[in-house]
């Protein structure tokens, strides 16, 4: 995998992301209830864990999509650093809060998961982009 | 072999800054749902739905249709004022007048606190279609936990219609999200509007069908509305 196939797939990924983001927080600035499936976004969206430091979580996703959108878009190794450590930060921070939904709202948001799924597989990406096979600036 | 070194390095660095930035995103949201709430209900405490036992239930009535006089409640699910209402005074009231067909008791359910109060009373309302609103509106009312943490969540709910015959519980939590719900919230708006409601709990009392008044309650157990409720039988 060429580096610039995993830029370009990061970036759809990302752009995903941050589009959903999007939508979990205009529906929650305007008070409108999520298109949900699995019955639970309601509960999600409502909980304290919806918010973190005044913030809605929803914002700090798309401010982390749209950082991780950049960084694909961006050559160079401080872009690959960048990228990668968002990612991961990303990809834990996405795991607690799926932990949450379900061990402790038991309630699972639909939205939430698909940037739970983009997120693991942005943190993949970024991880092949940080090393040698697609990096080309290292030497024996 | 120093690219090797550079790589690890590297992917060290990555790792422990990603680990220490989780690490804080967690730590925030660990303490700020702590500071937030009580814990989310996830195992609810039994509802009553025996005190409503062989009493007829119809859309957000209670008692008899024939009922010489109705006492309209006007409240917010996530009220502490009127969970307190419901467990000192309705009971008197359901024992003492509903059952012996003096009395039927209108529920106008508002959702001003915030997000749950909307869960809460849209769920009440859709058990309201299948003449189940006082089981559920009194199990909300027993499992209140505190403003807006979540607790009106799924599992309550569940464990709500659960134990109430007649209600499905999947069936509740999807048909309470319908845009059908919506006209008789505004209902129940327009109605406090109109009667000058600005707190709740808060009353009317009057003839069935007839003129409903305005009653203050001086305190929230049966002593504060049974005297109205007689005065409205003595007429």
């Amino acid at each position: 995998m060429t580096e610039r196939s995993v830029r370009i797939a990061s970036a759809v990924l990302a752009s995903l992301g941050a589009a959903i983001s999007a939508y979990i927080l205009y529906v929650r600035e305007t008070n409108g209830s999520l298109v949900c499936s699995t019955g639970g976004c309601e509960t999600v969206q409502s909980s304290s864990y919806a918010e973190l430091l005044g913030l809605p979580v929803a914002a700090l996703g798309l401010a982390g999509f749209v950082v991780l959108l950049v960084a694909a878009l961006t050559r160079g190794e401080l872009a690959r650093l960048v990228n990668a450590t968002v990612a991961l930060a990303a990809f834990l921070f996405a795991a607690y809060l799926l932990a949450v939904q379900l061990v402790v709202l038991d309630a699972i948001c639909q939205w939430c998961v698909a940037t739970d799924v983009l997120t693991t597989a942005l943190a993949a990406l970024a991880l092949v982009r940080l090393g040698p096979a697609s990096s080309g600036r290292w030497a024996p | 072999m120093r690219w090797r070194t550079d790589r690890r390095l590297r992917l060290a660095a990555v790792l422990c800054t990603a680990a220490a930035l989780a690490g804080g995103l967690v730590a925030a949201s660990v303490l700020g749902a702590r500071e937030g709430s009580a814990p989310v209900s996830a195992a609810a405490p039994e509802p009553e739905p025996s005190l409503f036992a062989g009493i007829e239930q119809r859309g957000t009535a209670l008692g008899s249709p024939a009922a010489p006089v109705t006492l309209v409640e006007y409240a917010d699910l996530q009220c502490p004022y009127c969970a307190q209402w419901a467990r000192d005074a309705l009971p008197t009231l359901v024992d003492d007048y509903v059952r012996a067909g003096k009395l039927r008791i209108v529920f106008h359910g508002l959702a001003f606190i915030g997000p749950d109060s909307n869960k809460a009373l849209r769920t009440a309302v859709a058990a309201g279609r299948k003449n189940h609103l006082w089981d559920v509106v009194h199990g909300l009312y027993v499992s209140q936990g505190a403003e807006n943490t979540g607790w009106v969540n799924d599992t309550l709910v569940r464990d709500i219609a659960g134990g109430v015959p007649g209600l499905e519980p999947d069936e509740l939590l999807s048909t309470r999200w319908e845009k059908t719900i919506d006209p008789e919230l505004e209902r129940f708006a327009a109605a406090a509007k109109a009667a000058g409601v600005n707190g709740t709990p808060a009353f009317q009392v009057g003839p069935t069908g007839g003129r409903l008044e305005r009653v203050e309650v001086a305190s929230l157990g049966p002593e504060g509305i049974v005297p109205a409720i007689d005065a409205a039988l003595a007429r």
